[in-house]
């Protein structure tokens, strides 16, 4: 019986690592997916768009990016506003990120090991092998307490947040215009 | 006894199996879904359980900057104009000009050009990387300078990093005032060169002489340009034939700002944050 407890015992401990291991083995294989989607001639520029945005979107937690972007002008507005920006902003953000992957790659993409920051912090790096430079790409995930499940909440590109320099970006254009304005702009 | 032990073990890992196949969300369907028209309770819903599940937000909060920390910015209006000139030089002159030289000169020759051109900037590397203390970098570095300017046809290619795998590291004098604690100073917009600041101006100034490719009277035994109009022509070729493998990458970036002067000044201070601290 003890024998049987020790096994669970060391399972359970091990379930946690392969949940987390499998982040790495899923952006693995999404990232390269998305650069066989993007190398392929045959599909239109707006094929491979659609269908990168399908792989990676999983992954993201758009709401919580559109949450921390927004910082302290988030609690200020209302749900349907809440929804109608995370919409707006998730757009932005397919746009730009896939825009940036097809126009950075080259060929080859280095992914190096998990780093656990935090109990419920992960962050992945990549690099993107680029026909002049090499760039460096940061996923930062959290872990989702509820369900368990990681999810990324920023993306680092060459070292610049990207959640980051929206919430900067929002915060400055609040500052002399409207929530609606703003709405309107992304 | 120990078959249960066994059984119970696979019948754990088929489990696991299953369980780590959903390690992707679950949202999946409201998140992938462009339904023009969304049904507002579900994805009310939705919107609710996520916002109060995702952990706390004062979590995420303290991982980011206040939003409202104003920049000591007294170049601002300088520094607008100059974005605006420098944006417009780049889409009316420079631009259309990498494009013709792209369509002229095949791929992998532009690469052999920009690969000559970094390699031959390895005095700056070198000294700023022993500058900091990083020793086995500058070991690195030189490593890759021996290898490329030998076997690499005078740093035309690139076998330091695609066979022997020794890794760049890329450093300049600003970066080694940064590494010293000198500060950023406020931020300017160059001409041409875009977003900068005072430390890094100085850093640039350094670069210069360290480079062998910029004529500076008193050094001509170590620099391979012999006039002003040589290192002009040089740093031309190299911004022209970078450009021309970067296309496209500018627009992309301009597309993600609101306001384009801050937004390109905040990641350029940004990234160079992250640059010193590496």
């Amino acid at each position: 019986m003890f024998k049987v407890l020790l096994t669970l015992c060391l399972l359970t401990l091990s379930t946690q690592a392969v949940v987390e291991s499998q982040i790495q083995k899923v952006m693995d294989s999404k990232v390269r997916q998305v650069l066989t989607v993007l190398k392929k001639s045959s599909l239109s520029q707006q094929q491979k768009q659609s269908k990168s945005i399908v792989i990676m979107d999983p992954m993201f937690d758009y709401q919580t990016m559109a949450m921390i972007s927004l910082g302290k002008a988030w609690k200020k507005i209302n749900t349907t506003q809440k929804r109608q920006f995370t919409k707006a902003f998730e757009n932005k953000m397919k746009r730009s990120y896939i825009t940036k992957l097809r126009l950075y790659n080259n060929q080859r993409v280095i992914t190096k090991p998990l780093k656990k920051v935090k109990p419920t912090r992960i962050t992945l790096e990549n690099y993107i092998i680029g026909k002049n430079d090499t760039y460096k790409v940061k996923y930062l995930f959290y872990k989702n307490t509820k369900n368990a499940q990681w999810y990324i909440y920023d993306v680092h590109l060459a070292g610049v947040s990207i959640v980051q320099t929206y919430r900067k970006q929002f915060a400055s254009f609040l500052k002399t215009k409207s929530f609606q304005q703003l709405l309107r702009s992304l | 006894m120990k078959t249960l032990s066994y059984s119970l073990l696979l019948f754990t890992f088929l489990f696991q199996a299953c369980s780590t196949q959903e390690a992707q969300p679950p949202r999946q369907t409201y998140a992938s879904q462009e339904s023009p028209e969304p049904q507002p309770a579900s994805e009310e819903k939705a919107l609710k359980s996520n916002t109060l599940s995702s952990t706390d937000s004062s979590g995420f909060d303290s991982e980011f900057q206040e939003e409202d920390v104003d920049l000591i910015d007294p170049l601002s209006g300088y520094n607008r104009a100059m974005t605006t000139v420098n944006d417009k030089m780049y889409i009316y002159a420079f631009n259309p000009l990498s494009e013709t030289y792209a369509a002229i000169l095949p791929e992998p020759l532009r690469i052999g050009i920009s690969n000559a051109i970094k390699n031959l900037q390895y005095p700056i590397r070198l000294s700023n990387n022993l500058l900091q203390g990083k020793f086995k970098n500058a070991t690195d570095e030189t490593e890759r300078f021996l290898t490329n300017s030998t076997i690499g046809l005078l740093g035309f290619m690139d076998p330091a990093t695609n066979l022997v795998h020794v890794p760049k590291h890329q450093e300049d004098f600003g970066q080694t005032l940064g590494f010293y604690g000198v500060g950023a100073g406020f931020h300017v917009v160059l001409p041409f060169f875009g977003p900068s600041n005072l430390r890094d101006i100085a850093g640039l100034t350094l670069d210069v002489y360290a480079s062998p490719l910029v004529n500076i009277k008193g050094f001509e035994n170590y620099k391979i340009p012999d006039n002003f109009g040589q290192s002009v022509a040089i740093a031309t070729l190299y911004y022209v034939n970078k450009n021309s493998l970067e296309l496209g990458q500018y627009e992309s970036l301009k597309a993600d700002a609101l306001d384009l002067y801050p937004f390109l000044r905040d990641i350029y201070e940004q990234k160079r944050q992250v640059e010193i601290e590496e």
